[in-house]
């Protein structure tokens, strides 16, 4: 050896005092300046376009129905969560596709927080995005005159989602560096959401609602509107998403490679903390149940979201009688009133007959879930009151103007003739009949208006000859007898219904003794 | 020493890539010549701390790798280029070299003057913000070899770095390694005799596993002289001949390996 | 390294054509094969078949009408297009382009093994179960996702060749809630319509032709 070779080595520096979030930061702001990530985002924001907006674009200007496709079924995290995936997928298998993994493995710093900042990255593009589509298009909708508040927990929901599906993603990358890496992310990703939908479907309590895309009682009608939008739900589902990507970027931590005894550990405890916060949540959803505005999760529930907004109501005399609504149903004043106002007219004087009408906020109960809900007269003076939340609005779901209509008076005159929550005896279905034959809606419609999908059950079931190819005609005995009671003159049918209707009310009347 | 290596062995399957091997290096700039299959990118390896050893000892500046506490340690204090130099095409220069200074667990607030110092280090300061995959082979070597240095390393691997340089980039490379050795362990392997001619003050030559030569740049060259050994120059006989004489097994002109435990003369 | 042995041809000749041989050409093929990881891909295919089989025999629980029926066999059967279109790509790039006039048909015959070994895993696994619009419309759903799966690659890179049947994916999901009429949401029409048939077989014309005269596009970024 020469003596240069033989000349003693440097002392070691001293280690200056490394400031680790500085270099945390650092490595951070590289991979959010060079993530491939943004890459895929237009082929997102057309996506979200195609999927989340346009479908909603024409139900009612209401926060809950322009968001019940978007947020309640969760389309707007279908439209994210598989390409973010695939793209995630890419990102972690960046050094087994470039040969750098010697570089990275020689180097002191850990091979896990080097991956956590690649992948915390591409989740900031990919939430940060979710978070901006999303924003856009609620400042669309505010600026359409959407009325109620915005399901904000939903969107923090959704945020969750799109930040599991990246952690997920990342991780198969990571783990498989393979081109095939990314469309099976995003296959398993797509797959995932698919499943979601079909078992959500078909779900409405227990563990199921915990999926991303069950909407089955979450998106009230009055939701952000009479009553706050129930947190209970979207927190268990944060928490169960949070829990997957806590427990994959663990995952990541825990090879030998990827750091020290002690970084490893806590990799583990990681794994095991979003394990745990997964499993939570999927138990705190099966203790989940249908409350009178929305999924109550008892551990979870504040009593403060159980408390409905306070507001003056907009009312309108058209109808005959004063009808009021809240004002965030202002659009819909009129045509209520116009529907109401033949039935009223045809009721004005009897017994019951309601001097007022006033919007009321829908309550559920397990057997109805969040549809079909009765109108009912109660009070003194008496007053009708109509859980519009509940009730099928023209542009939401199919309903059109004179179906909406129609249901109104149905919901009103089945009120009126004391029906309940019930199909009604034979009287009361044929005076109900005879009733809506005043306020316009014909016999001949009327089985078809029964069987309108929405209403409550027991208008199906009081429909006759009910087929594949639609209702049954109307006939038969209770129909005869509506017809009897129809064809009386106005004053000779008020007379008999203020003799009659307390008895009709109590049940006790026969249908032998209509007119 | 800054390198000490005692009978390191290093088997893939039944093939031993390095069989034996003993040196030790201080500061300077250390040779590793030999023909493909010599298992020089395979011992750089194992200095590099990224592939373990099958048998024998390795000693890294004063520490034993096989601990993660001391290989940590050497890491930070590690420059490495591989043969084959991975990159990420999307980053651009100075993001590359940022990125490892800052893997190499720099102080945060000397990575951006580091970096700054090794870009023009290599001659690319007016290349800092091309991405990477706008770059030519050779300013690709060139990203490689600044982020080998910019930690200022005291043990420094170069496989292969001259690799696409042009001869002008070689000769400011060569001034470049002269100027590291003097403060750090330099090693360098190569299939360039010139290279180690002009900047190595001592040279190993590995044949099959094994170094089959040890000593100057011109004990090598002068190991040649009379052999009749193939060469245009010197250290290229040099180098034929030793390696001829490796593979009969009939040494001519020169010593074999001398063993770690022999004192070096003065 | 000598010339000895090395035949210079006589001065103003023209270069000697040989044909290639049937045994040259299969280990061309199966080297290209290896080079586009097409053994594993062939694996994955295999998979997708016991996967839709599985779909199909325990019934995973199928919600809604008959548009919500085909949403997973759909989801399945857009899996081997993504997986088909990444092995567009090879590690060589300028060399291998470079080479010869063997590339192109190279690509076009590792394409139309993969998407037929696709079609046979699927028809297999689907055999016995009761999906949609049978095997017609599933070699028909295969074809247009693979079509826009090649075409994806082309125009972003064989790497995301993958973002394109997703992509299709979804917006068919979304069109057959809303009863689709036009052809091009293929999915949507009965297994003889003869105009979906058409469009489907278009977009995979178009890609096959793509992907053979072009080759997957070098990836944008990483």
């Amino acid at each position: 050896m020469t003596a240069a070779t033989q000349a003693p080595a440097r002392p070691a520096p001293r280690p200056a005092r490394r400031s680790a979030a500085l270099a945390a930061w650092r490595l951070l702001r590289i991979e959010l300046r060079r993530s491939p990530m943004p890459l895929i985002l237009p082929l997102i924001a057309a996506l979200f376009w195609f999927d989340s907006y346009r479908p909603s674009a024409s139900t009612p200007p209401m926060w809950v129905y322009r968001t019940f496709w978007n947020m309640g079924q969760g389309h707007a995290i279908i439209d994210f969560g598989p390409l973010v995936a695939g793209t995630a997928a890419w990102i972690g298998s960046r050094d087994g596709r470039r040969g750098t993994a010697d570089l990275v493995t020689a180097a002191p710093r850990p091979r896990w927080p080097a991956q956590l900042a690649s992948w915390a990255a591409a989740a900031a593009w990919a939430v940060g995005a979710y978070l901006v589509f999303v924003c856009v298009m609620f400042a669309v909708y505010a600026g359409q005159g959407v009325i109620g508040t915005p399901p904000w927990w939903w969107v923090a929901a959704g945020a969750a989602a799109v930040l599991a599906f990246s952690a997920a993603g990342f991780a198969v990358g990571a783990y498989w560096p393979s081109r095939f890496a990314s469309p099976l992310a995003a296959f398993g990703a797509f797959l995932a959401m698919v499943m979601s939908s079909q078992i959500g479907f078909s779900h409405a309590s227990g563990w199921a609602l915990i999926l991303p895309t069950n909407s089955n009682g979450n998106f009230q009608p009055d939701s952000g509107m009479l009553y706050p939008w129930l947190p209970d739900l979207p927190i268990a589902r944060i928490m169960l998403l949070a829990g997957i990507a806590l427990a994959v970027t663990g995952l990541l931590g825990l090879p030998a490679a990827s750091g020290g005894a002690g970084l490893r550990r806590m990799a583990a405890v990681l794994t095991i903390a979003g394990l745990a916060a997964a499993g939570t949540a999927v138990g705190l959803a099966e203790t989940a149940r249908l409350g009178p505005h929305g999924m109550v999760i008892p551990a979870l529930h504040d009593a403060a979201s159980d408390r409905p907004y306070s507001y003056a109501p907009v009312c309108s005399h058209s109808a005959g009688i004063p009808v009021c609504l809240s004002p965030d149903y202002r659009s819909e004043l009129a045509g209520v009133s116009a529907a109401l106002a033949p039935v009223v007219s045809e009721v004005a004087g009897l017994p019951g007959a309601p001097v007022r009408a006033a919007q009321a906020a829908a309550t559920y109960t397990s057997g109805e879930g969040q549809a079909g809900q009765p109108m009912t007269i109660a009070g003194q003076p008496p007053a009708l009151r109509m859980p519009l939340g509940a009730l099928g609005l023209p542009g939401a779901f199919g309903w059109t103007t004179s179906q909406a209509a129609d249901q109104v008076r149905l919901l009103f005159a089945h009120a009126f003739v004391g029906a309940g929550n019930g199909a009604g005896t034979p009287a009361q279905q044929a005076v109900q009949a005879a009733l809506l034959q005043g306020a316009g809606v014909p016999f001949s419609l009327q089985p078809e208006v029964l069987s309108l999908t929405g209403l409550p059950g027991w208008a199906r079931a009081s429909v006759r000859g009910q087929s594949a190819r639609g209702p049954g005609p109307a006939a038969g005995p209770v129909y005869a007898a509506a017809r009897r009671l129809a064809a009386l003159p106005a004053d000779a049918r008020h007379a008999w219904l203020a003799g009659h209707l307390a008895a009709l009310r109590s049940g006790r009347l026969s249908l032998g003794r209509l007119p | 020493m800054n390198v000490e290596l005692t009978n390191l062995s290093r088997h893939f399957g039944r093939t031993r890539a390095v069989d034996g091997v003993s040196l030790r290096a201080g500061t300077g700039v250390f040779g590793l010549l030999g023909p493909n299959g010599a298992g020089k990118t395979s011992l750089l390896r194992m200095m590099a701390t990224v592939l373990p050893p099958s048998a024998g000892k390795l000693e890294l500046l004063g520490r034993d790798p096989r601990r993660y506490g001391p290989r940590r340690e050497i890491r930070r204090r590690l420059g490495y280029l591989p043969q084959n130099l991975g990159y990420y095409p999307g980053f651009t220069v100075y993001d590359f070299v940022e990125y490892f200074a800052l893997l190499k667990e720099l102080p945060p607030r000397r990575v951006p003057g580091a970096v700054a110092a090794a870009i023009e280090q290599v001659g690319l300061g007016d290349r800092a913000k091309a991405r990477l995959r706008t770059l030519s082979g050779g300013m690709l070597r060139r990203v490689g070899i600044a982020q080998a240095i910019v930690n200022d390393p005291d043990l420094l691997l170069l496989d292969e770095p001259t690799a696409g340089l042009d001869p002008e980039q070689r000769m400011a490379f060569r001034a470049l390694l002269r100027d590291l050795g003097q403060r750090s362990t330099v090693v360098v392997s190569t299939h360039l005799v010139e290279d180690v001619g002009a900047a190595c003050t001592e040279v190993a030559l590995m044949d099959a596993g094994k170094i089959v030569f040890q000593g100057t740049p011109d004990a090598l060259a002068a190991a040649g002289e009379g052999t009749g050994a193939a060469g245009d120059a010197p250290l290229e006989r040099g180098y034929s001949a030793v390696l001829a004489s490796a593979r009969s097994g009939t040494p001519a002109g020169w010593g074999p390996p001398r063993p770690v435990a022999e004192e070096p003369r003065a | 390294m000598t010339a000895t042995g090395l035949q210079s041809p006589p001065a103003g000749a023209a270069p000697a054509r040989h044909p290639a041989r049937p045994a040259g050409l299969a280990r061309l093929a199966w080297l290209h094969a290896v080079s586009r990881r097409v053994p594993v891909a062939l694996g994955l295919l295999a998979a997708f078949g016991v996967l839709l089989w599985a779909a199909l025999y325990w019934r995973w629980n199928i919600a809604g009408g008959q548009a919500a029926r085909m949403f997973i066999p759909l989801t399945v059967e857009a899996g081997p297009a993504a997986v088909i279109s990444v092995t567009s790509y090879g590690p060589f790039r300028e060399p291998e382009r470079a080479a010869g006039r063997w590339l192109p048909w190279l690509r076009l015959t590792m394409t139309v093994l993969l998407i037929a070994a696709a079609a046979g895993a699927l028809a297999a696994g689907a055999a016995g179960g009761r999906l949609a619009g049978g095997s017609l419309a599933l070699l028909r759903n295969l074809a247009g996702f693979t079509g826009i799966g090649l075409l994806t690659a082309t125009a972003l890179g064989g790497a995301f060749g993958w973002a394109g049947p997703m992509a299709y994916l979804l917006v068919t999901e979304v069109a057959l809630q809303g009863h689709p009429t036009t052809p091009w949401v293929w999915a949507g029409r009965p297994a003889a319509d003869r105009g979906a048939a058409i469009c489907a077989c278009l977009v995979l014309a178009a890609g096959l032709a793509a992907i053979t005269l072009r080759g997957p596009r070098e990836a944008l970024r990483e």
